[in-house]
């Protein structure tokens, strides 16, 4: 009994998390403006619209260029900034080290706001350039915090080890602190390219000329809804799909091959 | 591998030190955790330095190492100046006191890696290592299991065969046996003396504890507030303190004060010798009547092994006698202890 009720608890879970999701590619299958349930006609109309249209991969392209670089920063300036935090003792730290979390706690909407007007103080013409920056002001604390739990969890003597035992700075780097980094380093960029990827709110009022896929959905689905709005929806959807998809086959086929050369040097010693 | 033969130490024809430390000192900020630390180390030699918490040993072993630059000073290796040599570069390991192992890494990459980092080939490394599990007493098969399923005496040797495994001429200790239990560390400090005797090769060791320092060191140096206070061979500086610090360093010993050919704290006249300290270690007190008596009551009688441990109320204080075990005195007897001041040592400060 207990059992039941408890695959009845989580697929009523699952289908409340998916419904929406599922809703989504059912709109697209439509050739009708209007939402409306059963369909009269079916069609993948829209799907072929989406294909032909320039504009799909404009919107992709912007998106894509603009949460690969969010990530890319975000990872660089994160590490540092962890390392600023973990490892060295300095006047000012811990009030640096809330200031840095601040922006998180501010709406997206207020912070998108304040950057904008910060840019056109400056005289800076917003673009997908800006809207990186824009980004990463929300989402490097997030990055920063993740890493970080994973640097003060690791003994910085390792690196004094390796440095004595004949490594060079750069070989230190690449044989005992990245190995400890990778797994809030690909933590922290899934989370940095999906923030990004996703982001309404700052891209608004961020972005100037250029237009993300959110904003694009958004405006569509406000003004001037048609299947081709959720067809497009869901081509993203499943191009970040398979984005995850593609990073847990990476570390799937990684973790494969160490086991692999573990076990094999294990059975030399023991032959 | 290692050279097997035993080295004879401060032999005539090898005059040069293995390490020579010129006026070392270390400044963090207005902390001078280092003062103007002069030393001379020989080839071959088991040289402790113990101090207390605080008293600036890691600091030092840090600059010998090279993972540390001193703020002034000179740090000659076999004759040449290597200061500011990075700690790649020279022919030195450490065992540090966490052991820092590199817990995403097997037992074999662990000990493995100062070859791998000089670009020995994977068969040569791999022969090698085993060679070296052999010598810290763990099997071959430890060889490929990760470093965080071993117990801590097993990570204590596998920190071991890393460090010898680039055949480094010197090797640093950082206290690497504090967190162990009392019988492990006593094994393992055995160990590390015949290793050492085996292999020849000069060890500088740092630890707070100088009954580790007393079996394991051909010299001892003792540290207090980042100035090396006395150095000589452990029974040079247990029978001749310098002074009161390193005497009650050395363990439970009665100090006394010398001043105008008095005891100051007996009120007992002592003639012809000068102001300062006498140092009495609890052995030199007897319940016998044959030199200086103290009147006393025993406060406390501790039995440890086939010793006992008085604890002494008397005009100076607490004292504390120790005896052999026949001694019948409990706690609370009225007793007359004495001994004799001209066997005792005497310190100025």
């Amino acid at each position: 009994m207990k059992k039941q009720l408890q695959a009845l608890w989580l697929t009523v879970i699952l289908v409340l998390l998916y419904v929406p999701i599922l809703s989504v590619i059912l709109a697209s299958l439509a050739n009708t403006r209007y939402m409306r349930f059963p369909h009269r006609n079916w069609s993948i109309g829209a799907y072929t619209d989406a294909f032909s249209q320039q504009e799909t991969l404009v919107l992709h392209l912007v998106s894509l260029k603009v949460a690969a670089l969010v990530t890319l920063l975000a990872l660089v300036l994160a590490t540092l900034g962890a390392m600023a935090f973990a490892r060295y003792d300095w006047r000012g730290r811990s009030i640096y080290q809330k200031a840095v979390v601040l922006p998180i706690f501010f709406p997206q909407p207020v912070l998108g706001l304040a950057l904008l007007l910060f840019f056109s103080a400056l005289g800076i013409t917003p673009s997908w350039k800006t809207a990186v920056f824009a980004h990463l002001v929300w989402i490097l604390p997030i990055v920063t915090l993740v890493i970080s739990i994973r640097l003060f969890g690791y003994d910085p003597a390792q690196e004094d080890a390796a440095r004595d035992l004949g490594a060079t700075r750069l070989q230190t780097l690449r044989e005992v602190t990245l190995p400890h980094l990778a797994p809030g380093l690909i933590s922290g960029g899934l989370f940095a390219f999906l923030l990004s990827w996703s982001n309404l709110p700052l891209s608004i009022f961020t972005t100037g000329a250029d237009t993300t896929l959110p904003e694009w959905l958004f405006s569509r689905v406000a003004t001037n809804y048609a299947p081709v709005v959720s067809a497009i929806a869901v081509i993203g959807t499943l191009a970040s799909v398979l984005f995850g998809l593609v990073v847990l086959a990476a570390l799937w086929m990684q973790r494969r091959a160490a086991r692999q050369s573990s076990s094999a040097s294990a059975s030399i010693s023991t032959a | 591998m290692i050279a097997a033969e035993p080295q004879m130490t401060g032999t005539p024809a090898d005059t040069t030190p293995a390490l020579s430390l010129q006026r070392l000192s270390r400044h963090f900020g207005a902390t001078r955790a280092l003062r103007d630390v002069s030393l001379d180390i020989a080839e071959g030699e088991f040289f402790t330095i113990v101090g207390p918490s605080g008293s600036g040993k890691t600091t030092l072993l840090r600059i010998l190492a090279g993972l540390d630059r001193p703020t002034s000073g000179a740090l000659l290796l076999r004759g040449q100046d290597v200061t500011l040599q990075p700690p790649n570069k020279r022919p030195t390991a450490m065992v540090f006191q966490s052991l820092a192992l590199f817990d995403h890494r097997s037992v074999g990459q662990n000990v493995e890696f100062a070859l791998k980092m000089r670009g020995v080939g994977a068969e040569a490394r791999k022969t090698r290592a085993l060679e070296l599990l052999e010598l810290v007493r763990l099997g071959a098969d430890y060889y490929g299991r990760p470093v965080t399923q071993c117990s801590g005496g097993e990570r204590q040797r596998v920190a071991l065969a890393r460090a010898l495994a680039s055949d480094p001429e010197i090797l640093f200790f950082d206290e690497p046996l504090s967190a162990l239990d009392y019988r492990l560390r006593k094994t393992l400090e055995v160990e590390l003396r015949g290793l050492q005797r085996r292999t020849g090769r000069t060890f500088v060791y740092i630890t707070h504890s100088l009954e580790e320092a007393m079996v394991m060191s051909d010299r001892i140096g003792i540290m207090k507030d980042g100035a090396l206070v006395q150095v000589g061979t452990p029974s040079q500086i247990y029978d001749r303190p310098r002074d009161r610090f390193v005497a009650r360093f050395m363990g439970e010993v009665n100090i006394l004060e010398i001043r105008d050919g008095r005891l100051v704290e007996l009120d007992t006249p002592l003639p012809g010798r000068a102001d300062g300290y006498l140092v009495l270690r609890p052995e030199a007190l007897s319940p016998t009547e044959s030199g200086l008596p103290i009147r006393c009551t025993v406060l406390e009688r501790f039995q440890l092994g086939s010793r006992v441990q008085l604890h002494l109320d008397t005009p100076a204080g607490l004292m504390i006698a120790e005896q052999p075990a026949s001694c019948t005195l409990q706690a609370g007897d009225e007793a007359t202890f004495s001994f004799d001041p001209d066997a005792a040592h005497r310190v100025s400060e």
